[in-house]
């Protein structure tokens, strides 16, 4: 078994900038005024698991997803990815990542769900036969065998999320990340994808899938492992069995006073 | 194989896979595909009809081989091709941007340059096909004629323009990444140039007091070694003069376009804005 964990973060800090108006700008030109989306996050997930990353809305979820698949450099702290410091070695993460974003606009409407593929997959570095293989694969994976040669703005809000799912998983990435993947889907259709996440990708599969969600249903129906983001910290991980005391209280109580407390004291 | 030659051995893989996306979304669009090669015959009409007013042997054309109508033809064809260099990159960023694709080919294992150069080789392939045909149209149908033809000329001129271009292109695409519309160069470069670096007419008619501004100006050089290594029938020596003001501007512009690139790239990962528009 491999040692190395899926994700680790340590002491990790992302500042961004905060916009400034002209008037703002010419009294103070050379302030720098910045808001704290993480601040100084540790976390460690294993392998093989739905690991579900709760958070309210602006807790720090997409900022940690983003510096995990390199789009987003980090403050301070470190995180790394397969053993990969994603600061240093972007290069082998994202060979070892699949960000599935859940933006349908990252897609181009007027080409086929396979010729999206097509495209993506040469930008894996997969080419020929083996690039044809590889898209038929995760097109039987995500079942959209049937509706591959349909444009994809033909697509419903349902399939186009897994068509994302499917780009994802063309490198064969070992670890996927996903970012509210049930966002805007109807009940059945989040279920699906529930299921699919966890039946097909991580026990099927042995992938790790990381989970940012804000939906405490779907976290406790699927995940493995959960953590709660507040303010841009973990206030608290473990299994939804080991946080509720077994059932003696409810994930909902537990989150919610996750959320409220206080910043932990480093 | 190391990851760098890998890279290397995938780069033609990648690159045509934009090119046959490009194509194939062009395609969906047939109407704008078909009327931009219209454009070109009646640019060509144009700029006949147009010469007609200049008299054959006026002496600021002596030196382009003296027909305005080639003089015209040569210029507009070659100073399209060039702001397609210089305005590809940033209109790919910016495209992605607003899009919302370019976080999805960020994500992938190819490189930054690589899904730039790639994004916008459609767009420069198909200018360079329509700079061709620009200049077959007016020479099979409106009596366009080439003097002795000086290759190596025209290939000395070619690289280094385009690299020259390239450059100011990356450079407005590092501008673009980070402040996200507007890019000064291109848009100084593309104003002035139009009037200034002799695309329509010779620089030799602009009052003196203004014209030392289009030799700081590097389509000056271009359309000005272009013209007398297509036109006017003239030896290497002759063009050496606009082939080292082009490599001036390459020495300068090339090493501050990468350099401000990295540094653009660096900032809008620190401020988390690489996908903002």
């Amino acid at each position: 078994m491999n040692p190395t964990p899926a994700i680790l973060a340590e002491n990790l800090v992302k500042r961004y900038p905060v916009f400034r108006g002209f008037r703002d700008l010419v009294r103070r030109p050379f302030e720098r005024r910045t808001t704290t989306a993480l601040d100084g996050l540790d976390l460690r997930v294993e392998r093989g698991r739905v690991f579900c990353l709760l958070g309210p809305n602006g807790a720090g979820k997409t900022t940690l997803i983003k510096i995990l698949a390199t789009l987003v450099l980090p403050d301070g702290g470190r995180a790394s990815v397969d053993g990969h410091d994603v600061e240093r070695h972007p290069g082998p993460v994202k060979n070892t990542v699949g960000y599935a974003i859940n933006d349908e606009r990252s897609f181009y409407w007027r080409l086929t769900g396979r010729q999206n593929l097509e495209f993506f997959g040469a930008l894996y570095g997969l080419r020929g036969p083996a690039r044809d293989r590889r898209i038929d694969e995760v097109l039987r994976l995500t079942r959209l065998e049937a509706a591959a040669d349909l444009r994809f703005n033909s697509y419903s809000t349902g399939m186009r999320q897994m068509l994302a799912f499917a780009r994802a998983l063309l490198a064969d990435a070992s670890i996927l990340l996903v970012d509210e993947p049930t966002r805007s889907l109807d009940p059945q259709a989040a279920d699906r994808i529930g299921s699919f996440l966890r039946g097909e990708l991580v026990e099927g599969k042995g992938k790790t899938v990381f989970w940012a969600t804000h939906d405490l249903a779907e976290a406790a129906e699927f995940a493995h492992e959960i953590a709660v983001i507040g303010r841009g910290r973990i206030r608290l991980q473990g299994t939804v069995a080991s946080l509720t005391g077994e059932g003696r209280t409810s994930l909902r109580q537990v989150y919610e006073k996750a959320v409220d407390d206080p910043p932990v004291s480093r | 194989m190391s990851c760098r030659s890998r890279t290397m051995t995938l780069l033609p893989g990648r690159l045509s896979a934009f090119l046959l996306r490009d194509f194939r979304e062009a395609l969906t669009y047939k109407f704008s595909f078909i009327s931009s090669f219209v454009g070109i015959l009646l640019s060509s009409a144009t700029f006949y009809f147009v010469a007609k007013l200049v008299p054959s042997g006026t002496p600021s054309l002596g030196p382009f081989g003296g027909d305005y109508f080639s003089f015209a033809v040569v210029g507009v064809a070659f100073s399209s091709l060039l702001g397609m260099f210089q305005e590809g990159l940033p209109a790919v960023v910016r495209g992605a941007q607003v899009s919302g694709t370019l976080e999805a080919l960020l994500v992938t294992p190819s490189s930054i340059p690589t899904v730039l150069f790639g994004s916008s080789l459609y767009s420069v392939l198909l200018q360079v096909f329509r700079t061709l045909l620009h200049l077959g149209v007016a020479l099979a149908f409106f009596g366009m004629t080439f003097g002795r033809v000086n290759g190596p000329g025209v290939l000395s001129v070619g690289v280094l323009t385009v690299l020259c271009f390239l450059s100011v292109g990356i450079l407005s695409a590092s501008f673009i990444l980070v402040y996200k519309t507007g890019s000064p160069f291109g848009w100084i470069l593309g104003t002035v140039s139009g009037l200034l670096g002799g695309v329509v007419f010779p620089v030799a008619l602009l009052p003196p007091w203004i014209r030392w501004v289009s030799s700081l100006l590097p389509v000056t050089y271009a359309l000005d070694g272009m013209r007398k290594s297509l036109l006017a029938s003239a030896g290497f020596a002759e063009v050496l003069p606009d082939i080292a003001a082009l490599a001036v501007f390459n020495i300068i512009l090339l090493p501050a376009s990468l350099l401000a690139f990295r540094m653009a790239v660096r900032k809008a990962k620190k401020d988390g804005t690489l996908s903002h528009f």
